[in-house]
């Protein structure tokens, strides 16, 4: 059902008059990594669109509203109208102050294995983003030497290799407004990205107030330190 | 009217306090090192734990420990920011509380008259290492969940008086409610860290004015300028970890939300707790884990008399040399238990477990009293 809303979303993107996005993939990084790293607002908005095409039906974010996606740049109304695109549990619509919830699924959908909520997945996991990135394209045929569990798929990217999930996306799962090629790649970074925001949505404001604050302590510092060594050699 | 004009209308009215108005008197050592500001820096440290913890009390439901911090994190006003000042507030007073007992042990600064001073010290860590298990445990995350369960488990079935003890403070197995029982002792013990470091404050001042010093200076403007650059480096620091690495420290798997069905595949505790959840964790049973924590705090505590050498006595070289082995063995305790990849680990946390008693009980008595020869 979700599918049908992405052209929706995707004409909401605001970077869509953007060229096409600058090569993360080779070699691959995020622009949010490092000590200075902010989000790549572009890349965010797109794995947002493959998150609410792909992973939205199965798996909750439960820390996340959709008021939260005016800080991606959307607006009030574009984030109310994805939120109404929504269905509750109950038929209704979701609003802006809805969490991310799935339908209601029964458990026995899963085969045993529920989904994990994905809000901070990319934090509880050592290396999210890649952590993330490498499963979503880590899934091949199993080896010979391997026999697979009812109802696992191999992927060379989980603990142990037999993951319950089948291959969420395969390449062209969505149409990027802003031109992007939607390769398997491409798709996974950018949903990696998404989930790097939804774990850590303050990296951003962090990194901007810490580089002032570590500036103006800096100095303080040199300053305080100097003051006292004026100080001090006077009782000579 | 009898009041003593010369008094202040406070101190005529309200005795105690005014006592400590006379210390900024000349009776302060010239070129004292910035490290012996730590009680400031730590007293400072936990006072602004205090702040952020009251404003994280205001918003945390202990029956969604691990969803009301997310949403203190990002719904509620500079709520990260509160967030962030007091997970590394734990971070850097822990570190300067480590630092502080590392100096006086090296400096030997507890032989007397130094002795309450260094027992309300170790008083202080003693009394930070619960409050900080009990922060911890509050954070509901994957891996406190499961700390918590084992010690409410443990403790709830411990015979005897023990155990009575255990019952009242966890209420029973980890379940509904043992975090809101948890969040009344996290805060109240926080009060009680407060009250041992106003205690400290009376005790070092009284040690201060015993100290006949040679060069003797005025705390202002001599003493507040140390203190002042002190403050500024220590926030800097801060800053640095809080903006850039606000998880240091920490193991990454805590971040996920508790699962009752799903055990981590590290359970390493904070940094700060990691070297005495390593002696802990070497005892088979929970009596034996109990006595391991609390018979390495009664080592520390028992150093004023452990030590054999004259109050005024040198250090010597070998002191010196066994100081550096015990920085490392404290390291390498709490490394052990960070690190479950390593197949020795166990065998090494027995080991420098073994080296800490060792260090106290047999080398300090014996190397300090055949240097004070």
């Amino acid at each position: 059902m979700r599918r049908l809303f992405a052209p929706l979303l995707a004409a909401g993107l605001l970077f869509s008059a953007a060229a096409h996005a600058e090569d993360t993939l080779t070699p691959l990084h995020w622009q949010s990594q490092g000590s200075f790293g902010s989000f790549d607002k572009a890349a965010v908005q797109r794995g947002f669109l493959v998150y609410q095409s792909a992973c939205a039906s199965c798996h909750s974010a439960s820390a996340l509203h959709y008021r939260d996606l005016e800080a991606l740049g959307f607006s009030p109304e574009q984030a109310a109208g994805i939120a109404a695109s929504v269905k509750l549990a109950n038929g209704a619509p979701a609003t802006l102050d809805d969490t991310f919830k799935p339908a209601a699924v029964p458990a026995s959908a899963f085969g045993g294995a529920l989904p994990p909520d994905l809000s901070t997945i990319e934090s509880a996991r050592p290396h999210g983003l890649d952590y993330v990135y490498n499963l979503l394209t880590g899934y091949t045929a199993a080896p010979a030497s391997v026999t697979l569990l009812p109802g696992r798929f191999y992927n060379t990217g989980y603990p142990g290799q037999q993951i319950a999930m089948p291959q969420p996306l395969k390449g062209n799962d969505v149409v990027y407004a802003d031109g992007t090629a939607a390769t398997l790649p491409q798709e996974a970074s950018d949903v990696s990205a998404f989930l790097a925001w939804s774990a850590d949505p303050n990296l951003d404001e962090r990194h901007e107030i810490g580089v002032r604050a570590v500036l103006f302590l800096l100095f303080l510092s040199i300053i305080a330190i100097a003051t006292k060594r004026k100080i001090w050699r006077e009782t000579a | 009217m009898s009041t003593d004009v010369k008094k202040s209308w406070l101190a005529s009215r309200l005795p105690c306090p005014a006592k400590e108005t006379g210390n900024c008197a000349p009776t302060l050592e010239r070129g004292a090192p910035y490290l012996a500001r730590l009680p400031a820096l730590i007293t400072g440290a936990a006072l602004l734990l205090l702040a952020s913890g009251f404003v994280l009390a205001v918003y945390y439901n202990p029956d969604h420990g691990f969803a009301s911090i997310q949403f203190i994190a990002r719904n509620v006003n500079s709520g990260w920011l509160i967030q962030g000042f007091h997970a590394t507030g734990a971070t850097m007073l822990f570190a300067a509380v480590y630092l502080l007992l590392f100096r006086d042990i090296y400096r030997r600064a507890y032989t007397a008259p130094g002795e309450l001073v260094w027992l309300l010290r170790v008083k202080l860590f003693a009394l930070l290492l619960l409050v900080g298990w009990l922060g911890y445990a509050l954070s509901d995350g994957a891996v406190a969940y499961w700390s918590l369960t084992d010690a409410a488990n443990a403790a709830t079935g411990l015979g005897g008086a023990a155990g009575v003890v255990g019952r009242w403070f966890f209420g029973g197995p980890n379940g509904a409610g043992t975090l809101a029982r948890l969040e009344v002792f996290h805060a109240v013990l926080a009060l009680a860290v407060l009250g041992t470091l106003g205690a400290h404050r009376c005790a070092t001042r009284a040690l201060a004015r015993q100290a006949k010093p040679k060069h003797p200076v005025s705390c202002h403007p001599y003493y507040t300028a140390q203190t002042f650059a002190a403050f500024a480096v220590f926030a800097l620091i801060f800053a640095v970890l809080m903006f850039f690495a606000p998880h240091y420290g920490l193991n990454p798997l805590n971040r996920a939300a508790a699962d009752s069905l799903i055990i981590p595949a590290v359970l390493s505790p904070p940094w700060y707790l990691a070297p005495v959840s390593a002696v802990a964790s070497v005892f088979s049973t929970t009596l034996g884990s109990i006595f391991g924590v609390i018979a390495m705090l009664a080592v520390l505590a028992a150093l004023p008399w452990l030590d054999r050498s004259s109050p005024a006595g040198k250090r010597g070289l070998v002191y010196r040399l066994l100081m550096g082995l015990l920085l490392l063995d404290v390291i390498g305790l709490g490394w052990s238990v960070s690190d479950p990849a390593c197949t020795i680990s166990g065998s090494l946390t027995v080991f420098f477990t073994i080296w800490y008693f060792f260090h106290f009980l047999v080398l300090t008595p014996l190397v300090t009293a055949l240097e004070a020869k």
